[in-house]
């Protein structure tokens, strides 16, 4: 009973599936993550690290799902019935924005148009784009925000379809020297599986999150 | 001419790359070979600001004969002139900058958050096409001719509008140029070559190579040219064999 609590209360997902893929048990962390993946992802995986023969195999390795990152991942079976699966959180990527001199209005649209024209010049990339043109011109690190998108259409830019979204994230809020302020989301999606390295954009006030073919950028609209 | 041209699909695009830069407070770098247009690009980024070549704004930092506070904005021209780029750029942390260059300098992504890659003038016909028209008017203009005949294919691109400028203006210069100034120039340059202690033998292949080429020009057969020339056709064997390559 004990060690149930203690598992409950843990900080890192933890899930215990039957032979079968279904889980038999689970914590809330797990519960938090499975909002963002399916169990049948997380089962897969869990095999995929399973060691060979009885016993419990673990390895650092960098695993992102939407916003939470781990570094390690723990899989271990002592019978053919049950198998479990714990995985080791990072430190939140989500970074406490700091509003300062160099936040300056500008429209989104014409910065992300600015980077697509410049960075994609000679490329033949399809590119749909979804845009909420009720979101207004907003106080941003415009530098920081150019060199984060320029880097995102390089590293895209051997793809032959992107999409990009940008919209308002209902219900999300970011809390910023006790204030709250709504979130603006750019995602840029592929049909296809999309090659990303969040380390290479080095932002201070935006945060990234990049899953198999999206990359979501998200903003706090501050007008 | 002072305007960068915008003929081309991608060269229009670059112009609303230039002008949606033009009000934010973001530096630029363009980068391009020589001749692409990159001073006038810089220019209708920021055009009533200050421009300096960067090897000359950097003497100017480092004797303290410039005062950086009195700028808000600048044009520097030939970045990678700059031996420490780095700290250069350290100087004009709080001025918005516009700089031009021959190379990727991959390394400044954060500085310049807008970088535009002109490419070459071969890569843009329409530009390519446009600036032949405007350079040929402007010679002819210049040495009073109502029209001039440019063969493209030997223009010379080596140095995209510079020397294409260059060709065109050397073939418009030819084709102004009457008796009186062949003379003259055949005069000044045999002076020359005299003073060399050429011989008559080996200075008048100046005057028979073009004569012979201009020949098999217009008359192709041997027998012609030799008819036309009136000269005996081993004689003008003789002389074709001499200056094979050279025709």
């Amino acid at each position: 009973m004990f060690y149930e609590e203690l598992l409950e209360h843990d900080l890192n997902p933890f899930i215990l599936f039957d032979s079968n893929g279904k889980i038999k048990n689970c914590n809330s962390e797990a519960e938090f993550l499975l909002n963002f993946v399916s169990a049948d992802e997380l089962f897969n995986l869990t095999l995929e690290y399973a060691s060979v023969s009885f016993g419990f195999n673990k390895k650092f390795i960098r695993l992102q799902f939407e916003k939470q990152t781990f570094y390690a991942i723990l899989v271990g079976y002592i019978n053919e019935e049950e198998i479990v699966l714990r995985l080791y959180k990072e430190v939140t990527i989500s970074k406490p924005i700091i509003i300062d001199e160099n936040f300056q209005e500008a429209n989104i649209f014409t910065l992300i148009e600015l980077s697509k024209s410049t960075v994609l010049l000679d490329k033949d990339i399809q590119i749909d784009e979804f845009y909420d043109i009720s979101i207004p011109d907003i106080k941003l690190n415009i530098n920081e925000f150019l060199v984060t998108i320029n880097n995102i259409f390089e590293q895209l830019n051997n793809i032959s379809n992107i999409s990009i979204k940008v919209y308002i994230k209902t219900g999300e809020y970011e809390i910023i020297d006790n204030k709250k302020y709504t979130i603006i989301a750019i995602e840029f999606s592929s049909k296809h599986n999309i090659v990303f390295d969040t380390h290479q954009t080095n932002t201070a006030n935006l945060n990234i999150f990049f899953n198999k073919n999206i990359i979501r950028l998200e903003i706090p609209m501050i007008i | 001419m002072d305007k960068f041209i915008t003929q081309s699909p991608i060269s229009k695009q670059i112009k609303k790359s230039a002008i949606l830069s033009m009000n934010l407070p973001v530096n630029t770098l363009i980068i391009g070979e020589q001749g692409v247009g990159k001073k006038l690009l810089a220019q209708e980024i920021l055009p009533n600001s200050t421009a300096f070549y960067a090897k000359e704004l950097e003497q100017l930092i480092i004797s303290k004969h410039i005062d950086l506070k009195e700028y808000s904005s600048i044009i520097i021209y030939h970045l990678e002139d700059v031996i420490n780029i780095d700290e250069f750029l350290q100087h004009l942390t709080n001025i918005k900058i516009v700089a031009t260059t021959n190379q990727k300098l991959t390394k400044y992504n954060t500085i310049f958050a807008v970088k535009i890659e002109i490419p070459s003038l071969s890569q843009r016909n329409e530009d390519l096409q446009k600036l032949i028209e405007i350079y040929t008017q402007e010679a002819l203009n210049i040495y009073n001719l109502s029209k001039g005949d440019i063969d493209n294919t030997k223009l010379d691109l080596n140095g995209n509008g510079i020397t294409l400028k260059q060709s065109i203006f050397k073939h418009i210069v030819l084709q102004s140029m009457s008796q009186k100034d062949i003379l003259s120039i055949l005069e000044s340059y045999l002076y020359k070559q005299l003073q060399k202690n050429k011989t008559y033998k080996e200075l008048l292949s100046i005057f028979e190579i073009p004569l012979l080429k201009a020949s098999i020009k217009a008359f192709k057969s041997q027998l012609k040219i030799s008819k036309q020339l009136a000269i005996n056709r081993v004689t003008l064997r003789k002389k074709l064999h001499n200056y094979f390559g050279e025709l």
